[in-house]
């Protein structure tokens, strides 16, 4: 299990390898090519045809992004996409990173009227659902530059 | 005269219906034989579409295959191709193909789906694996195909002052030309009142804006200029039919992926820019030749992109054509006479010969109060997830 804090256990991530947190704060888990390409998740070949190199290697991304897009899911996609009840309308960002890649993910607000397009926004490790058991199911998500 | 013709064309309505895929698939053979005056002994081959999302095809999605069970087993080659959405577009380049060869004289080209409700679901069955971005991005964001263009939506109203009445204009739009069209699900003209007062479902996108799911089927004849002469004075022909897949260094989002360049240095949909640009080459035209366009509107943000990204207009021009008619039938160039994906929803491997039912009405001057005067060149797009993209051009 990664996705601990000092002593602190922030929860399960939904999948592993995509994210970690860090003295620094959190970071995705990318990777970026000789030739500039960069990738998440970490990708074990680079897709660009004029690569002579060809081999990504770990890079880490963030915390500190642009938000280029957001919109407000207003209904609940099919699994394996999971919601605790009752559902709320949630947004998702599409940020920019300086390396050159956006990145989709959820905001840490639902509240549209603090999201600005091109405004900054922090990556942040946050819980997306809990089960019956207790356990909380982590994420990376963005939070808006308002809101820190 | 060309090196392919299209000699018949069928089409089963859009809608959501009890009958099976194989079914309503059969329909639209049976109609596309029967207009183009053939008998099914004298098909050569087949290329068919082969769902991802539903059954048919004995459950294998050899839906080729079953057509050739149903009609009659003459041991003919059968392809089953796959593109997502853009099956159709990439089945009819397949077939063109075989023809312009000369491997065949006639191939038929089909493909019918009925898809399950709601949002476009991840396939049955498929591993939740955490190497699969399919997987993440439902699981780890949440996010439908609709959030994609959603995003890109959003951006354009920021970049370009794209409206919200924009939007609805052009749903408005695709449903004044469905009345007039009998095969469309939705046949209700709608106000831009009523669109903007739809549910949301992924802002700034409502209910009416969004493509719904649909049962569908279309099928095409496609056959050498010798079998073209034999059979009709004036076939429309296959100018060019060409499929193409994603570049590296495209900055539109792509379905299902989690990240893209933030810099453009490939064209914008390139798996869509890609095929039209090739196509409209191998044609030997220019955008201002086109008479009438297919494109595949699964928002109306798509309708109002892909104008400006494949040079029929400047960009943030959209907009501005919109508003004046002129993508309107009557107009400089009319988009979606058929009343489109928005008036039809998506049966997604029929989509593309879908379009090829619409142009030829089109260049034969069949579309009653649909018709485009004078139309004597038409474009068909579809693009499909995973980096696919298919444009034809048909002409008279």
């Amino acid at each position: 299990m990664i996705g601990t804090n000092a002593s602190k256990t922030i929860g399960i991530p939904i999948a592993e390898g995509l994210f970690i947190d860090t003295a620094d704060g959190p970071q995705l888990i990318a990777s970026l090519c000789s030739c500039g390409a960069c990738y998440f998740p970490k990708a074990a070949r680079c897709s660009n045809p004029d690569c002579k190199d060809r081999m990504p290697i770990e890079h880490r991304l963030g915390p500190n992004g642009v938000l280029w897009s957001y919109t407000v899911q207003h209904y609940p996609p099919p699994p394996p996409a999971k919601f605790e009840q009752p559902f709320v309308p949630y947004a998702i960002g599409l940020v920019e990173f300086p390396e050159g890649l956006r990145v989709l993910g959820r905001m840490s607000t639902n509240d549209i009227s603090v999201l600005r397009i091109g405004d900054p926004v922090r990556l942040v490790l946050e819980k997306l659902y809990g089960d019956e058991h207790g356990n909380e199911f982590i994420t990376w998500k963005f939070r808006p530059s308002a809101e820190q | 005269m060309g090196n392919v013709a299209v000699l018949g064309v069928g089409l089963h309505r859009f809608g959501k219906f009890e009958e099976s895929a194989s079914e309503i698939s059969r329909k639209a053979v049976e109609m596309a034989l029967e207009d183009a005056g053939m008998e099914w002994r004298e098909v050569q081959a087949v290329v068919a579409g082969s769902p991802r999302l539903s059954a048919g095809g004995f459950g294998f999605g050899l839906n080729g295959n079953e057509m050739e069970s149903i009609f009659g087993m003459t041991g003919i080659p059968v392809f089953n191709v796959a593109a997502a959405c853009a099956t159709g577009g990439n089945a009819f380049s397949l077939a063109h193909m075989m023809i312009e060869c000369g491997q065949c004289d006639t191939v038929l080209v089909c493909g019918g789906e009925k898809m399950p409700r709601g949002f476009i679901p991840r396939p049955t069955g498929a591993a939740n694996d955490a190497s699969d971005v399919d997987y993440l991005r439902w699981a780890c964001v949440g996010i439908p195909n609709p959030a994609y263009w959603a995003l890109e939506c959003n951006r354009r109203m920021h970049d370009h002052g794209t409206t919200e009445e924009h939007l609805a204009k052009v749903v408005v739009k695709a449903r004044g030309i469905s009345v007039h069209n009998p095969n469309a699900r939705y046949r209700k003209a709608i106000t831009i009142e009523e669109v903007l007062a739809s549910p949301m479902i992924s802002s700034p996108l409502r209910q009416f804006e969004i493509c719904a799911v649909s049962d569908g089927a279309a099928a095409a004849i496609l056959c050498s200029p010798q079998v073209a002469r034999r059979k009709m004075k004036k076939p429309v022909w296959s100018a060019a039919s060409v499929i193409a897949t994603g570049q590296f260094g495209d900055s539109k989002m792509r379905i299902p992926e989690l990240s893209g360049p933030s810099s453009q240095s490939a064209p914008f949909c390139s798996e869509a820019t890609g095929a039209v640009s090739k196509a409209l080459e191998k044609a030997g035209i220019t955008p201002a030749d086109v008479d009438l366009v297919e494109l595949q509107d699964n928002t109306p943000w798509q309708e109002l992109t892909y104008p400006e990204v494949w040079g029929f207009c400047e960009p943030g021009k959209s907009e501005w054509m919109l508003d004046r008619g002129e993508t309107s039938i009557g107009g400089k160039l009319p988009i979606n006479p058929s009343g489109g994906f928005l008036s039809f929803g998506e049966a997604t491997i029929a989509m593309g010969l879908f379009q090829v039912f619409e142009m030829t009405c089109q260049l034969r001057g069949q579309a009653g109060l649909r018709q485009v005067e004078g139309a004597r060149v038409a474009l068909g797009q579809t693009m499909g997830m995973g980096g696919n993209g298919a444009a034809i051009v048909l002409k008279n």
